[in-house]
């Protein structure tokens, strides 16, 4: 315990230097501008400014990094209140009563209410984190290469048996991203494979160009659907951004029941925001007196979805530190920060580098305050960014993508490289196969591969050291469960729920 | 990395050809996980070790991708006897944003032939001015030049000055 706070106040004490602070403010306004923008959410918001941080080295950039995971979190919810439009999934559940709210003349009190609640369920769940992080970490320690190889194949396939539509979709999309993970010349062995006589593809595809190549380039391509459609109308003019003691009289309870739940559902892998809120949302609605007022502007429906969804994404940073495994597009992209600074997120990173972990910790709590500032006060400002149009933004959100996969590797290759996975992002969004657990197999697949061979190797070529000790097996038979119980009945249970919610 | 590009093809020839996009995608699933196995299995042999080490592993992948395309063929032509799948999936011809999109590709392509050869600034201007004058219209030709001119400029000045990360410069001049 004593540790924990030791180190915590070590944390407190990087994050608090001025130029941290000024990292952080940065990130957050860069962050909320581009969450901002329709269809352009978190992941994005990482994965384009990421390589900015390139020469900051590892604190600064990671601090920047959560300035900007928050500020797009934030961004989101902007948008989908004044113009109806979610600036990605999580921020979806915020349209349905925010936007009306902003129609009847309070959009002052929903831009309010979405920042008060966003840093009461951040702030909550920093504080569970602080103290779920290390025994995790110390749990996961005793695993062997064949727990670990299950633990990513688990994570991988939870994943991709809750993508929206379709499970056969979800793994296809991991095997394909685990695919592309194998180009490249095994490091142990020294054979090439599917390099095609390159030199350049010899050192693998990086997944960071990857990640930018899907979650900017795609991003944008689809985003070109819609711009035609012009500038949508919206508020310009705001009074006092606050809320009136009467509304944080109906709405405390609610951000107080919706924290804990984003929590757990953000930390399991493959639920993430987008269902933290929409559950919140459901959850409410059942225990309203009025649910008739939802969807017509109730500031509950507004307060509890933010609130779960700013406690999921912390949630979701759990098994990507402790463990070493993203749950998310989001969180995966974190980590191909993390490893970008040549950090192994993982048990290891609580006692290598506490002064990094707990680093990150602490510049969460910083960058919660910050934006809660930046968005309350300033909110009037920044949204006159939704008033500039598309037009221009995403040119230079693709200007912006392009150089950074340049800083990363100095190499014009990549380039190609990410036009081909733009187009091949912008495809699979056609077909319906979602990205997320394609941006997670590209990531964790080396490592899997890793510990798939070590614990044959440990257990001479017998695959039973995969069911071999009571976590293995455990582990086995969540997978097999992820991957066998949504074609036994989650396909109805889900339909029901998005009946509730299209209600 | 060849066969990804068959990704692309499918819902392209399905715009054009009516083609249910899923039963698209189950084929070049399957075609493409059986490529894959293949060439896994023909990988050349570990020196040391165990020869197929390098193999297991993408071999596993290719079945993988193989099975899911086949269950996503199957799962379709079930549907197709149980109810007609209504065929609604685009107008002929490519779609608006479908060219947007291809342009953009070459425009970037052009880029990236472009970028080490007259350096960063240059390349960059041309680039967003290719995609400004597109998106946003030849009438705002002043804000396009002033957008990407600002952009280019500032971006050099951030990595150059800030970042300490040098960009290819435009030749001769030497800024």
């Amino acid at each position: 315990m004593e540790v924990i706070l030791h180190n915590l106040l070590l944390g407190f004490q990087t994050a608090f230097e001025p130029i941290n602070l000024f990292w952080v403010t940065l990130g957050g306004i860069l962050g909320t501008i581009i969450g901002m923008l329709p269809g352009l959410g978190p992941a994005t918001g990482v994965a384009v400014l990421l390589p900015m941080t390139y020469a900051m080295g590892p604190t600064g950039a990671l601090i920047t990094m959560c300035g900007v995971y928050y500020g797009a979190m934030f961004g989101g919810s902007r948008s989908s209140i004044l113009i109806n439009t979610p600036g990605d999934g999580a921020a979806i559940a915020a349209t349905f009563d925010g936007y009306p709210m902003a129609m009847n003349g309070r959009a002052e009190a929903a831009l309010a209410i979405s920042a008060i609640a966003s840093f009461i369920g951040g702030m909550i769940s920093v504080i569970f984190m602080i103290f779920l992080a290390t025994p995790v970490a110390r749990f996961a320690l005793k695993f062997g290469p064949a727990e670990y190889f299950l633990l990513m194949l688990m994570a991988i396939a939870m994943t991709s048996s809750m993508s929206k539509g379709n499970v056969i979709k979800g793994f296809l999309s991991m095997f394909l991203g685990l695919a592309v993970a194998m180009v490249g010349l095994d490091p142990q062995s020294g054979v090439n494979r599917f390099t095609f006589g390159s030199l350049e593809l010899q050192s693998g595809i990086d997944f960071l160009t990857v990640i930018i190549a899907i979650y900017a380039l795609g991003e944008v391509f689809k985003c070109f659907k819609d711009i035609r459609e012009g500038k949508k109308k919206m508020q310009t003019k705001f009074g006092k951004i606050w809320i009136t003691k009467e509304d944080w009289k109906r709405t405390w309870k609610p951000i107080l029941r919706s924290t804990p739940l984003g929590f757990i559902i953000g930390a399991l892998p493959g639920a993430g925001g987008t269902m933290a809120s929409l559950m919140a949302y459901n959850n409410e609605k059942q225990l309203s007196k009025n649910p008739e007022e939802f969807g017509k502007g109730e500031i509950i429906g507004l307060a509890a979805p933010e609130a779960a969804n700013n406690a999921s994404s912390v949630g979701a940073l759990i098994p990507m530190l402790s463990l070493g495994i993203p749950g998310s597009g989001t969180t995966a992209v974190m980590m191909g920060a993390l490893l970008m600074l040549g950090l192994q997120p993982g048990p290891m990173l609580f006692q290598n580098h506490p002064d990094i972990a707990w680093g990150l910790i602490a510049s969460m709590v910083v960058g919660n305050i910050i934006l809660a500032i930046i968005n309350i006060p300033m909110a009037g400002a920044l949204v006159r960014v939704l008033a500039i149009p598309p037009k221009i933004l995403y040119p230079i959100i693709l200007g912006l993508a392009f150089i950074g996969t340049y800083a990363i590797s100095n190499s014009v290759i990549d380039f190609y490289i990410m036009i081909v996975f733009g187009v091949v992002g912008f495809f699979m969004e056609k077909a319906k196969i979602p990205s997320a657990p394609f941006i997670l197999a590209i990531i964790v697949g080396n490592m899997m591969e890793i510990s798939f061979r070590q614990a044959l190797l440990i257990s001479d070529g017998s695959w039973g050291i995969f069911v071999g000790s009571p976590i293995a097996a455990i582990l086995l038979a969540l997978t097999v469960a992820s991957v066998v119980l949504p074609f036994i009945k989650g396909h109805k249970f889900f339909n029901r729920k998005k009946a509730t919610i299209a209600k | 990395m060849g066969p990804d590009y068959g990704d692309i093809d499918t819902p392209y020839k399905c715009g054009v050809n009516q083609v249910n996009m899923n039963q698209w995608t189950g084929l070049i699933s399957t075609a493409f996980g059986i490529v894959y196995a293949i060439m896994s299995y023909t990988l050349p042999d570990a020196s040391i070790g165990n020869p197929m080490e390098p193999k297991i592993f993408p071999l596993m992948l290719g079945i993988g991708v193989t099975i899911c395309g086949i269950l996503l063929i199957i799962n379709e032509s079930k549907k197709k006897s149980t109810a007609q799948e209504i065929k609604k999936e685009r107008g002929k011809g490519l779609s608006h944003d479908s060219k947007l999109i291809i342009y953009t590709c070459v425009v970037a392509f052009i880029y990236a032939l472009l970028f080490e050869r007259i350096g960063y600034v240059l390349s960059t201007i041309i680039f967003m001015n290719a995609m400004l004058f597109v998106l946003n219209g030849k009438q705002k030709w002043k804000t396009n030049l002033i957008v990407s001119m600002t952009f280019s400029i500032t971006i050099y000045l951030v990595f150059l000055k800030l970042l300490a990360i040098p960009l290819p410069m435009i030749p001769f001049l030497q800024i």
